[in-house]
């Protein structure tokens, strides 16, 4: 453990901070912060130089730290072609169901679109807590192409990658592309937003028709089904039963275990996972589309 | 103190007869109560300066200005806006109640009007911005500027937040929304950032210590999500008047200012009063109540038609104090209150009445805690009565600034408490006339600070190449997040990776999240009733300990450490606890040495443990032991930094009979220089300590139930040292806080004034042998002591002091 990793814990320990690292305590010889606070603020923009504590510290601490090795794994295969550097594609066209030239969106309070406008989106991200620190790191999208259900999924294998996976989808989307989604208004969408903001591009998202399954679903079956979640209601509508199927509470540690040269094994069951997602996305929307009007 | 309607009788001699003012006031209670005045000064009266509204204002911004009765500018209003319009940052400092709002008001609906600029205010507390937005709209709405305003707070609706996000030209929050809810939604303020043009920080004053550190460093992260959208904001700060306001603002947003410190507005003769309470028991050295005083003067001042305002410390000091005054003043029911209470902790409805009222001048007297002493408006009054020292000259003059009309001389009085710190202050006037009031400091860089906003940076946008984060590059420090998992290298950029929002685990108002929450359990209740940080939960949140909340006991039932609470129940019982708290340093390096006198002073890192063993329960009044508990907790452990002074072995044998006598010396210099230095750095008293101890960290000394010096081994056991054995006893001054905060740099350059202070502290003191007041709590044995007896803890500390003299 470097020493200034050493030091803070020490001193988070001293100030009541539990942390989930068991604190190595170590005597200390090298003291970081003393002079590096002094006298400031009356120059504007100066580029102060560590005192020389801390710079000793730090060249040890840059010895010492290597990347982590211990995660290291032969099985690196991701699934698809790389479009760009770190940015894999994978294309799947596949018999599923058969939807009428109009869906009736009434059951959204929506006029009724034609099959070819939609496109049925998902997003897996590296966790749930929001703000600009959270990203996605797959996109997958679906529609009805030559009578065939294609799905597209983009899955970025660098950080470096994902302004490329934002032109890509963004390229995918029409001025009168109706998008489908499960809980995609409230999370999705401004999360991509948020990317798109960040990467400084246009936001593609904003003026386009959503169609958002979730509210209805919870109008119709809240209370006689144990929850609203997708995975509910496609066994309850659909009948579809997952097999080996990867949590999407794993998902963020599949990407992040790759991405620090681990296996990626769990990140082609999120690729199937999501393959699944984007299936039933369009069986409940075809299965509410022919529910009685209310 | 009670009130018995005999008592209020006494004093009616001296209510003026006819309308007086805060001179009148003062020459009568000077003439009556001389022997209770520790000072008396004058503050000459100060004439307006004016200049006229600025040519290039907008039209409507002037019209409406005229609409609302300001024709003309203070100086230093009309000083602000020329430096805004040159576009640097501006700091003003103006006492209270001078017209400072004004300042920033006119660049900011200016920019709004003319170029659609927006602008960010931030103010310490939600009633302050509260005010401010009440006030931009009434100028608003006068002159039909279109400017919209609103407050961005925890209150604020959700469905009302995305509106403000758009559509507000004026943002009015709090730096704990900045940092918690607006830098980590950066993207969703959008369109505010790319067209930010001002950051006004009000109340910057109340930015320093920890809190001010944290500010500092949020301040650091708005600066870095305002260049990612390409702006570079004018900062207007204000401040009530403090020791360095400009070097102060220019810690804060790390860049040049423009400071502001000539009030143009005008303001009466001012009189102070520094009452201390009379002596009831010469032998223990107590006092009368300050609350029996105070309440007499803002009868007496009610009573002569003075409108006045009494601060007192806690909640329920307020309710107390109102009570009293209204059993005099409103015990007539049909008639309107003439006095109110004011605090936090009332609904906001209620609290804007009371301000109403006060401003309307239908209230004659109001008691209120801290909450009235930042920029609520509230008009005009004639005298302050602080009940207790504020703990800092700043704060105590921003307090008497409450009091002060145009024409007519104000007064203000203040009344110390039994409290150290506030008789040492009431017994040296010179202190406040020094007229230096404190310097608010900041250490933005105190590393576990840092790497909370560093860390919370990385969030909000990655860092690329070789970054500075303020002073600092933040490579190492990302690296050290690197390891901890949540940010991942890619090439020279480091990305947010973990799945949490970093803002929410970190507190501005604290230094880590490991605060204690005491939870009242009397009658079933489930009440969170108070917080005590990490550091000062072991001792005094130990299972049995009396836990005072308002001077309302409470005993501590269960303490549960890992879960951080203490469950306690009301009590009546009539002993209070005191911890058996042995400190133990040990000196890891030392930054800086310097002579003192015959012996040394020193400043640099220590590592402090901690232990409670025990508590003693100790009776009320007569303060004589009745009883011990055990206390089992874990030993404390402390990273900090500390100055220290010491004698050599050589010095004390030949000035002391004894090593006793010596160790005794040590603990009351302790005692006394831990009161000044808590004065001299504006510190609480509690974020800094004091041991006694040798300098290897081998033995300590703590005060026995005589106040005598007791020597302890490391492993806390009373012992005693070989008589061949060194003897270099230390006292040292820590910071107790993880790191330090940055108080002990300042001490050292003070030291040779803190050494002097300590001894006229005691020297002073009118007690015979030692007291609280000075060195430290003794046994009425030692009372007995002759004056001139050589012996009294009073006398030893003072020879122990004098030998670290300067020579």
């Amino acid at each position: 453990m470097s020493a200034l990793a050493t030091k803070l814990r020490q001193l988070r320990a001293d100030a009541g901070q539990t942390s989930s690292i068991a604190s190595a305590r170590s005597p200390i010889t090298v003291l970081p912060e003393r002079s590096a606070a002094k006298s400031k603020g009356t120059s504007p923009s100066t580029h102060k130089t560590l005192s020389p504590d801390l710079r000793r510290l730090l060249q040890r601490h840059a010895q010492l730290k290597r990347g982590p090795a211990y995660l290291a794994s032969n099985d690196r295969d991701v699934p698809g072609i790389e479009l760009s550097p770190g940015l894999r594609y994978t294309e799947a066209n596949v018999d599923w169901l058969a939807p009428p030239d109009i869906v009736d969106a009434a059951f959204a309070r929506m006029e009724s679109v034609h099959h070819r406008r939609l496109l049925h989106f998902d997003t897996e991200t590296t966790g749930l807590a929001g703000g600009t620190g959270t990203r996605a790191f797959m996109i997958g999208a679906a529609d009805w192409h030559d009578g065939r259900f294609r799905i597209r999924q983009l899955t970025i294998t660098s950080m470096a990658a994902e302004t490329a996976m934002l032109r890509t989808f963004a390229s995918w989307l029409a001025d009168d592309t109706v998008l489908v989604s499960y809980n995609g208004k409230c999370y999705d969408s401004p999360l991509l937003k948020t990317r798109y903001r960040l990467a400084r591009l246009p936001d593609p998202l904003t003026g386009l028709g959503h169609l958002d399954l979730l509210h209805p679903v919870r109008r119709h079956w809240k209370g006689q089904w144990e929850n609203c979640r997708l995975a509910t209601a496609e066994r309850e509508l659909l009948g579809v039963v997952r097999e080996d199927d990867l949590p999407g509470s794993e998902a963020p540690a599949a990407w992040l275990t790759y991405l620090r040269g681990g296996s990626a094994r769990n990140l082609r069951r999120v690729l199937a996972h999501n393959n699944q997602d984007l299936k039933s996305l369009a069986g409940v929307l075809l299965y509410m589309a022919r529910l009685p009007h209310q | 103190m009670n009130a018995l309607p005999d008592r209020y009788h006494a004093a009616d001699e001296l209510v003026l007869r006819s309308p007086g003012d805060g001179r009148s006031l003062a020459q009568r209670l000077n003439k009556r109560y001389g022997a209770r005045i520790t000072g008396a000064f004058v503050l000459p009266a100060q004439e307006g300066r004016y200049a006229p509204l600025p040519p290039d204002l907008p039209p409507a911004l002037a019209q409406a200005l005229r609409s609302r009765g300001v024709n003309q500018l203070y100086s230093h209003q009309a000083e602000a806006w020329t430096a805004t319009q040159t576009g640097a940052h501006v700091a003003v400092a103006t006492p209270t109640a001078s017209g400072k709002s004004l300042c920033y008001t006119l660049p900011v609906i200016s920019a709004a009007m003319q170029q659609h600029a927006k602008a960010l205010y931030l103010f310490p507390t939600k009633a302050l911005a509260q005010d401010q937005v009440a006030e931009l709209l009434e100028l608003n709405n006068a002159g039909e500027l279109g400017v919209k305003a609103f407050t961005f707070d925890g209150d604020t609706p959700g469905d009302a937040r995305q509106a403000i996000r758009l559509h507000g030209d004026i943002v009015v929050s709090n730096p704990d929304m900045l940092h918690q809810a607006i830098l980590p939604h950066h993207t969703k303020w959008a369109q505010f950032f790319e067209n930010l043009r001002y950051v006004v920080i009000d109340e910057v004053h109340t930015y320093r210590g920890v809190f001010g550190s944290h500010v500092a460093n949020v301040i650091r992260r708005l600066k870095r999500v305002c260049a990612f959208y390409g702006v570079t904001p004018q900062f207007i700060l204000c401040s009530a008047t403090i020791g360095n306001p400009q070097q102060h603002a220019e810690a804060l947003i790390e860049d040049a200012v423009t400071a502001i410190v000539e009030s143009g507005a005008p303001a009466g003769e001012k009189h102070v009063l520094l009452w201390n309470p009379p002596v009831v028991n010469p032998d223990l050295g107590l006092r009368a109540s300050a609350r029996s005083q105070t309440n007499r003067i803002a009868r007496l001042a009610i009573k002569s038609g003075l409108k006045t305002l009494v601060f007192a410390q806690s909640r329920s000091m307020v309710e107390v104090l109102t009570k009293y005054l209204k059993d005099v003043f409103d015990h007539d029911p049909r008639k309107p209150p003439r006095i109110r209470a004011y605090r936090g902790g009332y609904l906001p409805k209620e609290r804007r009445a009371a301000e109403r009222d006060m401003r309307a001048g239908s209230v004659d007297g109001i008691v209120s805690t801290s909450a009235l002493e930042l920029g609520v408006d509230i008009g005009s009054l004639d005298v302050v009565v602080l009940n207790g020292y504020p703990g800092s000259v700043a704060a105590t003059w921003q307090r008497f600034g409450r009091a002060g009309r145009r024409q007519q001389s104000a007064l203000g009085v203040l009344v110390a408490s039994s409290d150290p710190l506030d008789q040492y202050l009431v017994r040296h006037p010179e202190f406040f006339q020094g007229a230096t009031p404190e310097h608010a400091r900041i250490q933005p860089d105190q590393p576990l600070i840092l790497l909370d906003h560093i860390r919370c940076a990385a969030f909000e946008l990655p860092f690329a190449g070789e970054e500075m984060f303020g002073n600092e590059v933040a490579t190492p420090w990302l690296d050290v997040l690197g390891e901890e998992g949540v940010l991942h290298r890619e090439g020279d950029r480091w990305e947010w990776i973990a799945d949490s929002y970093p803002a929410i685990a970190v507190s501005l108002r604290a230094v880590a999240d490991g605060n204690f929450v005491v939870v009242d359990r009397t009658n079933g209740r489930q009440t969170i009733i108070a917080e005590v940080d990490y550091s000062a939960a072991p001792v005094t949140l130990y299972e049995g300990a009396i836990h005072m909340i308002q001077s309302v006991p409470y005993q501590v039932e269960r303490l549960d450490w890992d879960g951080r609470k203490a469950y306690v129940t009301r009590t009546a019982v009539d002993y209070y606890t005191d911890a058996i708290d042995y400190t133990k340093l040990k000196v890891l390096d030392c930054f800086d040495s310097a002579g003192a006198g015959r012996g040394q002073a020193h400043h640099g890192e220590v590592h402090v443990v901690r232990r409670v063993p025990g508590y003693k329960k100790i009776r009320f009044y007569t303060h004589e032991n009745i009883g011990y508990g055990p206390v089992n907790l874990p030993d404390q452990e402390l990273h900090t930094t500390a100055v220290w002074w010491q004698l050599s072995q050589a010095v004390l044998a030949s000035a002391f009979e004894d090593r006793q006598q010596a160790l005794d010396g040590f603990l009351g210099a302790a005692y006394a220089l831990h009161i000044v230095a808590t004065v001299a750095v504006m510190a609480e008293a509690r974020d800094l300590q004091k041991s006694v101890g040798s300098g290897d960290g081998a033995w300590f000394v703590s005060a026995d139930l005589s106040g005598r010096g007791q020597l302890r081994g490391s492993d806390g056991q009373p012992t005693a040292l070989a008589p061949d054995a060194p003897f270099t006893p230390t006292v040292y001054l820590y910071d107790a806080f993880p790191g330090g905060i940055g108080q002990s740099e300042p001490l050292f350059q003070r030291r040779e004034d803190l050494v002097a202070q300590s001894i006229t502290l005691i020297e002073r003191c009118d007690c015979r042998a030692g007291c609280p007041g000075c060195v430290g709590p003794i046994l009425a044995a030692d009372e007995h002591h002759g004056e001139m007896d050589v012996q009294t803890p009073k006398a030893l500390a003072l020879r122990v002091l004098a030998l670290l003299v300067a020579l």
